[in-house]
């Protein structure tokens, strides 16, 4: 059965023309060139490079940036890719946004001249990749007491610490790593042939196997003084990143949660028990009622954030709100599709479970589920509940 | 048995003398007709006799277009040139022609008729041979059949119209920079046609795919102009309707398969695969 998007309110006419023709560009690419492979990607633990080439081709990588041979589209193009790749699988719409919103944007925004044109065309094009290097072994939910440092020597940087859970980190030519230089967070270009530095591979996923997940390692590490990015101090700097990557992470669930609700609604109407489809049952149907209504909410709230950022009224707080909800209902639509196919939803003839999996680690990466609550908690109150501390 | 597949090289001339502008260098105009159909995945239902066209979820290419689209664009690769993207049918249509201009085309022309669907072939065939006159190409491109129709009249009946030799169910099309070769099936594998402009190549599955639009040709594609030809514009009189279809009716049925089951069977299939079905 061809794939055919939930669309119930028909939210995608709001679309332009031009972000529609994204869409059937990038879901096409997904129909021919992933679903047939992305089984296969998961059980040998690889992310095909094809679809680097593909994406590169398809000119979508760090979609909303403009200038560079950047595709300069709106960031409602971009979360519309992000649904249509991540309707293909969690861990592709990964490598998009780990390559495009946390890479090149900090480049695009917080790098040199020299920086920007030496490194987003070739980024742009797929040809050299890019991680993005914040979370620590002791330091998850808190990157603001990382411990990896810089020391400045005088001609060169000198980085020491260790990075973990970094998507792409193997695979990527470069980092943007993000370390204390003097106590104050700052972000640094690391190639991937610089001394003392290396990035072995995380294996053992059960969750976005199609991933590339690593260790980042800085022994003695030597880097020019040329790869600072000069535009930004603190945790602004990574957290201006992380809300481009969540705003499109609130677009590509929807695609994961489609693709839940139509496996489960094609399962329902063909298979009998008791003599008729189980989808003539009404604890059947309440369930895909409910998917149903739970990602229409769900587009609209991506659809309106898109319109807010691209016409520059957004706040982090909006994006957290997003991210959770979209998620959070994913996962449960994963959740019931699996319960919908019976036996048949463990195996990996449906997207179903594969999906399930994929999105524990969404829910956790780009801000826990919780943390997107105490955000939002914050916003609410006044008060900070992160820590005790303050 | 010689297993390997023959090649016969044919060289029909038609007339030398209208040879026009197909030298490399020069300026060659290949226009290529695209049909917009309910995409062959997309649910269909039928309202009083025919696709309730409100009801199609998704609009594309007839597949055997994208065919002659992508060979065209190689062909602009190879010898230069531009591509003229002729589509006749209402508004909707218009979605096809920024889709060929995503991929490469170069002009897009929109022969608009609202009423497409109360044309018999001839009338579009004049519709769509009067397009190609006023657009100036010299060379057309098109799918042996649409996926909707299936008639495979229109490749033929254009060229008909516009004096132009034709050659069908083709798979590839090259030019040395004065004529074209185009690569068809034979009786004994494959033929090359040799022919000069004016002349129709309508394609059956070609040896590549359409090519995947990128982000910058869909741009550059909201940005062209469509040219929209009305019937009147093009001054033509597309006649009367005179084409009847009496009658459709299924495919006879195809005799029941036959189940064998077991180890003992095994002879009994391998006698029928060998002696009736003859594929073993
Ligand atoms: C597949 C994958 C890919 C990733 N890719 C990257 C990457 O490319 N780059 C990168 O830098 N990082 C990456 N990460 C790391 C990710 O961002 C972190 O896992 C995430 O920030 C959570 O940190 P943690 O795992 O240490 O969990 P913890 O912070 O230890 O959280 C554990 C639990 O405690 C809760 N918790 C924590 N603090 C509080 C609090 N104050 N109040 C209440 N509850 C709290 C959390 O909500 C969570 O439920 C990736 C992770 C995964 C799984």
């Amino acid at each position: 059965m061809p794939y055919e998007a939930l669309d119930f309110y028909d939210v995608d006419s709001l679309l332009t023309d031009e972000e529609r023709m994204v869409r059937d560009m990038v879901r096409d690419f997904v129909d021919e060139e992933v679903i047939p492979k992305i089984e296969h990607a998961c059980r040998d633990g690889v992310f095909p490079d094809e679809w680097r080439v593909a994406l590169g081709e398809m000119g979508v990588l760090g979609a909303p940036l403009k200038g560079y041979d950047c595709p300069g589209l709106s960031y409602t193009a971009y979360g519309v890719i992000c649904r249509e790749l991540e309707r293909g699988d969690s861990g592709l719409r990964s490598f998009a946004s780990v390559q495009g919103s946390l890479a090149m944007y900090p480049i695009w925004d917080f790098g040199s001249e020299e920086q920007k044109q030496y490194y987003l065309p070739k980024m742009a094009s797929g040809e050299w990749i890019g991680c993005f290097g914040l979370t620590e072994p002791d330091y998850g939910s808190n990157p603001g007491d990382m411990i990896t440092k810089a020391e400045d020597m005088g001609d060169h940087y000198l980085l020491n610490g260790a990075k973990m859970w970094i998507t792409n980190g193997t695979i990527a030519q470069l980092a943007v790593v993000w370390a204390k230089l003097d106590g104050v967070i700052r972000g640094f270009i690391v190639e991937k042939d610089d001394p003392g530095f290396s990035a072995p591979e995380m294996k053992g996923k059960h969750s976005l196997k199609a991933s590339v997940t690593s260790e980042l390692v800085f022994q003695d590490c030597k880097i020019p003084k040329d790869r600072i990015l000069p535009g930004v101090k603190g945790l602004r700097g990574p957290f201006s990143c992380l809300n481009n990557a969540r705003y499109g992470i609130s677009w590509g669930a929807v695609g994961a949660a489609q693709a839940c609700f139509d496996s489960a609604k094609e399962y329902s109407l063909s298979r009998i028990q008791f003599t008729h489809p189980i989808a003539s049952y009404q604890l059947v149907q309440n369930k895909l009622a409910w998917m149903l209504r739970e990602i229409t909410k769900a587009q609209l709230l991506a659809y309106h954030l898109g319109q807010k950022k691209d016409a520059g009224t957004w706040i982090p707080e909006h994006i957290s709100l997003a991210k959770m909800n979209n998620v959070d209902i994913a996962l449960e639509i994963a959740r019931e599709a699996r319960d919908i196919h019976g036996a048949n939803g463990i195996l990996d003839e449906y997207c179903i479970m594969r999906h399930m999996a994929n999105l524990e680690s969404v829910k956790t990466y780009e801000g826990t589920h919780d943390i997107h609550n105490l955000i939002l908690g914050r916003h609410i109150t006044g008060i900070q509940s992160f820590t005790r501390e303050l | 048995m010689n297993l390997q597949t023959p090649t016969v090289r044919s060289l029909i001339f038609i007339d030398e003398l209208m040879v026009e502008g197909t030298s490399k260098g020069n300026h060659m105009t290949i226009a290529v007709l695209l049909k917009q159909v309910p995409d062959t995945t997309a649910k269909i239902s039928v309202n009083g006799g025919r696709v309730d066209e409100n009801a199609v979820s998704k609009w594309s290419f007839s597949p055997y277009d994208e065919y002659a689209l992508e060979s065209a664009l190689q062909l602009k690769e190879s010898a230069g040139g531009e591509i003229v993207a002729i589509t006749a049918g209402p508004a909707r249509c218009e979605k096809l022609l920024r889709d060929a201009a995503a991929v490469g085309a170069d002009t897009l022309v929109h022969v608009s008729a609202e009423n497409i669907n109360d044309f018999d072939s001839i009338q579009v065939q004049n519709l769509l041979a009067a397009a190609v006159q006023k657009s100036g190409a010299s060379v057309v491109f098109c799918g042996k059949q649409a996926a909707d129709t299936n008639a495979g009249s229109t490749g033929p009946g254009v060229a008909e119209l516009i004096g132009a030799s034709c050659v069908t169910l083709v798979s590839e099309v090259s030019s040395d920079g004065g004529g074209y070769t185009a690569t068809r099936p034979s009786s004994a594998g494959h033929e090359k046609v040799a022919v000069s402009a004016p002349c129709v190549f309508a394609f059956d599955k070609g040896i590549c795919e359409m090519r995947r639009p990128n982000v910058r040709g869909i741009m550059m594609a909201k940005k062209k102009p469509i040219e929209t030809w009305s019937v009147e514009d093009l001054g033509v009189d597309i006649g009367a309707n005179g084409v009847n279809i009496d009658s459709h009716s299924p495919p006879a049925e195809k005799p029941p398969g036959q189940k064998f089951e077991g180890a003992d069977s095994v002879s009994t299939v391998v006698s029928k695969l060998r002696d009736e079905a003859n594929v073993i």
